[in-house]
């Protein structure tokens, strides 16, 4: 009774809590914090329709387990009858997470508490993931782990893709350009003569220059192409020595001023942003870029 | 109508939950700890209705879709079969985690575990959205797509063909499902299959298949996301500009990030400039068939010994390909 219980119900549950966590993610505009918006529709309709599933299954499956004339429970004498490898060794395999109900039906009580609890820690993992812990945008740690503005090249060639070469960038309108344009275009080496006299205008959150902590820190956002999985982290270093006594690492600031030459001498950057203007800022509801 | 009002509570009390937790301060958990959970849980959101279409297609293919049907599209001969079932992802253009349980419906329906292995290998790489994406991303440059087609071709149908010669292709399943399958063709399922409204059954069948899969995605989504905390990339993306390394550093890249196939290339191209394009190559392909969201999920189906085998033979043909690629290129 338990084995089907279970062998049902967890799927339901888990089920609900994701259409619960999408739907009011989708609802709160909060979406973008985990996935691209091109997938914006497709995650609100399949959540919507997997909604539906579980509505139908609350009110059809508990009198399916009545009437049921070959529902798991029945299988497994039919498994037992035909006597099929049962004893191979590596298909008579006890993983709690998979073969749950083999193990139930075959193990003994303590290996039925262990999957029971498998179960209980799996629902429990995802209520916390998805709907205790408030949605947040990743952080300065995982700007650590992946190389800040490695992948600027991607701005380039994603531009050619859509046919728009990296030199349109160059000849644009700069008053519009965000931290990922700018990122780029000091990627690709724009020097002092294109740069002077331009302004940025950027908004972004504050992490340090892992070379010259103390006086050098970028205004970064990350890269998003699918979800936040395969976030980039893409950063417009800022001069300012002593910034960390002002702003703290992670949080948001909107800066404005023009590019000069890095008097770090420890930097690996060729030119930095001396702002004019920098002040903490709210997060943008649109935390990530694409 | 019991079950309506306690699923009706459920729903309540996980929305009521969502409401008050979520004035909360992120703040309070350590960076890594918080980076953790929105890693993990981004993969949940953006595989979940993937998995969701796969399951509701797979009860479409199972109940509703006469089994005549089937008969008459697809070939008799083994090889033949595999091939066609390969290039089903062009009408079904469903993500790799979707996939795992249209497989398990494929086989349910009475198709053989090596063609179901051949579609869940090729159908990730076969089908028109990853075509396309990968085409905008690398154009016809250094042979990259037409080895990504290729090669995902040959090596689903190279699995295919030395899975057939297993003596036993049901040994390569899951105890569990096995006998699940064995009910659905068996002469009790047949027998009273018009006796239990096929309504009824979808439905059971979907609380059984989310059952399954869901416990499976969320663990390898935890595990992807803990992957992705403690792994430095540097060292990989570093190794990516050599001939010899750039395909494994990429193959292993493609196992950890386990990104869908449908976008992949772009995300690849982000380094495309450093590196080389037979490490690009297999990482394609590789990436496209396991990774280890998918090798969670494929263990509900197969066992570990079969999946250890059909991992190996992906490898080392990636590797190959890949290799072959930088020679060419």
């Amino acid at each position: 009774m338990r084995d089907r219980l279970l062998s049902r119900w967890r799927g339901i549950v888990l089920s609900l809590i994701g259409v619960v966590a999408i739907v009011w993610l989708a609802a709160t505009g909060q979406l973008g914090l985990y996935i691209h918006p091109r997938y914006y529709e497709f995650t609100v309709v399949m959540a919507v329709l997997a909604g539906i599933a579980v509505i139908a299954a609350f009110a059809l499956v508990p009198g399916a387990a009545d009437d049921d004339g070959h529902d798991h429970g029945d299988g497994h004498g039919h498994a037992d009858g035909g006597g099929h490898g049962h004893a191979d060794g590596d298909r008579h395999d006890h993983d709690h997470v998979h073969d749950d109900t083999a193990v139930a039906r075959t193990g003994s009580g303590w290996r039925t508490t262990a999957w029971v609890a498998a179960t209980a820690l799996i629902v429990a993992g995802t209520v916390g993931a998805l709907l205790v812990v408030p949605p947040s945008t990743l952080t300065s740690a995982t700007v650590d782990q992946r190389d800040l503005n490695a992948s600027a090249a991607l701005t380039n060639a994603a531009a050619d893709a859509a046919g728009q070469s990296a030199t349109d960038l160059v000849g644009s309108d700069t008053t519009t350009f965000t931290v990922k344009d700018w990122a780029s275009l000091l990627r690709q080496g724009a020097g002092e003569d294109y740069l002077a006299g331009k302004t940025a205008d950027i908004t972004g959150f504050v992490t340090p220059d892992p070379a010259d902590p103390d006086n050098v820190f970028y205004v970064a956002r990350f890269v998003v192409t699918c979800c936040a999985v395969d976030a980039q982290p893409v950063g417009v270093p800022v001069y300012l020595p002593g910034w960390q006594s002002d702003y703290a690492v992670d949080s948001w600031v909107h800066a404005t001023g023009g590019f000069g030459s890095n008097p770090s001498t420890s930097s690996t950057q060729a030119i930095v942003l001396e702002p004019t203007a920098l002040a903490a800022v709210d997060q943008p509801a649109e935390p990530y870029v694409y | 109508m019991i079950g309506l009002v306690i699923g009706a509570v459920v729903a309540a009390a996980l929305i009521v939950l969502r409401l008050v937790t979520s004035d909360l301060d992120a703040g309070a958990l350590p960076n890594r700890m918080r980076d953790f959970v929105t890693l993990a849980t981004s993969v949940v959101i953006e595989s979940l209705p993937f998995v969701f279409l796969g399951i509701l297609i797979s009860i479409v293919v199972r109940f509703w879709v006469p089994d005549r049907w089937l008969h008459r599209i697809m070939p008799r001969t083994p090889w033949l079969r595999r091939v066609v079932i390969s290039l089903v992802g062009v009408l079904l253009p469903v993500c790799e985690c979707g996939n795992v349980p249209l497989a398990r419906g494929f086989i349910m329906k009475g198709f053989s575990v090596p063609e179901a292995m051949t579609f869940l290998l090729a159908a990730p790489i076969l089908n028109p959205v990853t075509i396309v994406t990968t085409y905008q991303a690398f154009g016809w440059n250094d042979g990259i797509l037409a080895g990504r087609i290729i090669g995902g071709f040959v090596i689903a149908n190279l699995v295919g063909w030395v899975f057939s010669r297993h003596p036993q292709p049901e040994a390569l399943l899951t105890p569990r499902f096995e006998a699940a399958c064995r009910i659905e063709a068996g002469p009790s399922g047949s027998g009273s299959a018009g006796a239990r409204p096929r309504l009824r059954r979808s439905v059971v069948a979907f609380a059984e298949e989310t059952s399954t899969m869901l416990p499976a995605l969320i663990v390898g989504s935890a595990i992807a996301g803990a992957i992705q905390v403690g792994l430095s990339r540097d060292i990989l993306v570093a190794l990516g500009s050599n001939p010899i390394w750039s395909v494994l550093a990429l193959m292993l890249l493609a196992f950890v990030v386990a990104i869908c196939s449908n976008v992949d290339a772009f995300f690849i191209l982000a380094f495309g400039s450093t590196f080389l394009p037979g490490g690009v190559v297999a990482f394609l392909v590789f990436g496209a068939m396991v990774d280890v969201k998918m090798i969670t999920l494929m263990r509900t189906t197969f066992t570990t010994a079969a999946l250890v085998r059909l991992v190996a033979i992906v490898a080392l043909a990636s590797i190959a390909l890949g290799f072959g690629v930088n020679l060419i290129a």
